[in-house]
């Protein structure tokens, strides 16, 4: 396989972004870089970047409505014209309720039929989505649909009062990974006049030395730090000294014990989004208003039951994609894994409830079926971190949570309230830096 | 082909004018709206047979992905059995179910049911199509004219069908090639990884 140049890496690199890319490789704190990765985009691409950004910013999401969807017409008949999994059934339906939905397995049989034929093939790109389901993906994109992302986080950010400033010499952000194996790099984002960005993995051996993780994050001050749960509880070990102006968190569900945490150490806004890279960030957080508020004005959510059909407004079911910004990926009917009611709240569609993976039952010492909701609502008042729960095939509990401390008895005694007080129970730390959190998991099926 | 039909344009017209409801979607389990099943029971019936439960299983079952083209193609030939011509036909000991099934599956697997309805040259292919699978020729034809006329439209349809299958195989392998490079696997930067 060739490696590609840094002019492939940086298209548009001036000598201010050689410069900031020098400076994040060879700080003398910097972490070992173990990949090599860029923006890889092209003079055109950085403008078609920006006005897309200024659609984004000035977009209505609608209410979900099919019928409140104009662009949904077209976009089917195109994709049933030129993807040849969709190709292949026929003509496009007319109503959206026609279309059979997909799941993660059929992408990853061969997720070359989900590719449009109009993509040229020189520039693509793939992404690997974690396992957690039993379904690795690669995922078909574009250095221009990575690009966009940023224009979702801008509009996230505004809720919360927060504009991007970062520009030529600052660093814009840092993403923060745990993880025994982690892709790194350094980069340049066009769009913010080249400032920097980081990709760095916490985890110790990827440092010369530890203190030097203190040292290299204080230097940079990046705008923004994003990250997941479990590279933020290592971030707060760190006791770094930082005044971001907001903390992006994507990948599982940040609890409400470890988001007032961070707040407070960082004094600035800790923005949650529901981000998959089928079709990333749907959704930003807001507690004003009671959820997940959807970002995308081109991508219909669907809340659908077992059978594929709709739920009632207000009800939950797994949430199913239709649209989206990754023109290499076009989704109809899209199952992606996760549980949530739609609402409308202040006018805007709101994710209610979501969960990060399909509901898991557990069996209960009595023998009832609890919903892994149940186990979320039992621990609440601890206001845990982290915590992972996993019933074995004899129906044994292992609960594993995240800086425990003096209140195990307490949480043993929650659980062992919700499951009956014979229930097989073991507590312990949680330490995970395996990778993406799998919350609830169990051998036993209803 | 042994007997004389009706004039071709008859039915080429007729389909052209298809009504939307027999182009809704196949009923598939919760899925659809139309029970094909229940459209070719009634046809069958009105021709004087009724063809039973057993044989009507085949065009309720499948799933969208795989049985959707065949069985509208199968609804838009109980549209075209309707005409007025058919009717004066003797229609008793004729393959109708079986031209509503295999018939139905065959041509499916080439075109797609709207191009069956929008391509002049794909209307008169379903309306000959329909004509030899019951024993008739179009008026005015020699046996040996519908014979050819049909396989010359059913052949360049299908050259035109495997040309494309094997331009979307070399499509296919060249996504896979282009998402396994190494600049692929480098990706491009995202302000959030998932």
């Amino acid at each position: 396989m060739t490696e590609p140049s840094d002019l492939e890496r940086y298209p548009t690199l001036t000598e201010d972004g050689r410069r900031m890319l020098e400076r994040l490789r060879e700080h003398r704190h910097a972490p070992t870089f173990r990949n090599e990765s860029g923006n890889r985009l092209s003079a055109e691409d950085v403008e078609t970047v920006r006005a897309f950004e200024r659609e984004v910013a000035h977009a209505v999401v609608t209410d979900q409505r099919e019928e409140a969807s104009p662009w949904l017409a077209e976009f089917l008949a195109r994709v049933y014209r030129e993807v040849p999994f969709y190709r292949a059934m026929g003509g496009a339906p007319r109503r959206l309720s026609d279309a059979p939905s997909v799941g993660r397995a059929d992408l990853a049989q061969d997720i070359a039929r989900f590719v449009p034929d109009s993509v040229p093939v020189e520039r693509l790109i793939n992404f690997r989505t974690s396992g957690t389901t039993g379904h690795p993906l690669l995922i078909a994109s574009h250095p221009v649909v990575a690009a966009s992302y940023l224009a979702f986080h801008r509009r996230a950010l505004l809720r919360f009062g927060v504009t991007l400033r970062a520009s030529r010499g600052d660093v814009g952000v840092v993403l923060l990974g745990y993880q025994r194996k982690c892709f790194t790099y350094v980069s340049v984002t066009p769009t913010l006049d080249e400032a920097g960005l980081v990709k760095l993995n916490l985890f110790p051996e990827d440092w010369r030395d530890p203190q030097d993780r203190r040292k290299y994050l204080e230097d940079l001050a990046p705008e923004v730090l994003a990250g997941d749960p479990i590279s933020f509880v290592e971030l707060l070990k760190l006791g770094v000294a930082l005044r971001p102006r907001a903390l992006l968190s994507t990948s599982m569900t940040l609890l409400p014990a470890l988001r007032r945490e961070l707040e407070e150490c960082f004094a600035c806004p800790v923005v949650d989004l529901y981000s998959l890279n089928e079709a990333g960030p749907i959704a930003v957080f807001d507690a004003t208003s009671g959820g997940h508020v959807l970002l995308q004005h081109r991508l219909l959510v669907e809340i659908l039951d077992a059978t594929g059909n709709p739920v009632s407004r207000g009800q939950r079911g797994e949430i199913t994609l239709t649209g989206g910004f990754n023109f290499c990926l076009p989704l109809v009917r899209y199952r992606t894994g996760d549980f949530a009611s739609l609402e409308l709240r202040h006018a805007e569609p709101v994710l209610i409830g979501l969960e990060g993976r399909a509901p898991v039952r557990f069996r209960s010492q009595r023998g009832e079926w609890l919903n892994n909701i149940e186990v979320t609502h039992a621990l609440q008042p601890f206001g845990l971190r982290q915590f992972q729960l996993h019933q074995g095939a004899d129906g044994a509990l292992v609960l594993r949570v995240s800086g425990l401390g003096s209140e195990q008895a307490a949480v043993r005694a929650a659980v062992l309230d919700l499951f009956g007080a014979d229930q097989a129970l073991v507590v312990e730390e949680l330490s995970s830096s395996e990778g993406k959190l799998r919350q609830f998991t169990s051998e036993l099926a209803p | 082909m042994d007997r004389e039909g009706c004039e071709l344009s008859r039915l080429t017209r007729r389909i052209s004018e298809t009504p939307l409801e027999f182009l809704e979607e196949p009923r598939l389990g919760k899925h659809g709206t139309v029970a094909v099943s229940a459209v070719v029971g009634d046809l069958c019936r009105s021709y004087g047979f009724d063809p039973g439960p057993a044989a009507l299983a085949a065009f309720a079952t499948g799933t969208p992905k795989s049985d959707r083209n065949r069985l509208r193609v199968s609804l838009v030939m109980t549209w075209i059995l309707g005409e007025a011509w058919f009717r004066t036909a003797d229609l008793r000991n004729a393959p109708l179910l079986p031209l509503l099934l295999s018939g139905a599956s065959e041509l499916s697997e080439h075109v797609a049911v709207e191009k069956l309805l929008s391509d002049p040259e794909r209307r008169e292919e379903l309306a000959r199509f329909c004509l030899a699978r019951l024993g008739f020729r179009p008026q005015g034809e020699t046996r040996a004219q519908a014979e050819d006329r049909l396989t010359s439209l059913s052949a360049a349809e299908r050259a035109r069908v495997l040309r494309a299958a094997r331009e979307a195989e070399a499509r296919a392998r060249a996504v896979r090639e282009a998402l396994a490079r190494k600049a692929a696997e480098e990706s491009a930067d995202k302000y959030t990884r998932e």
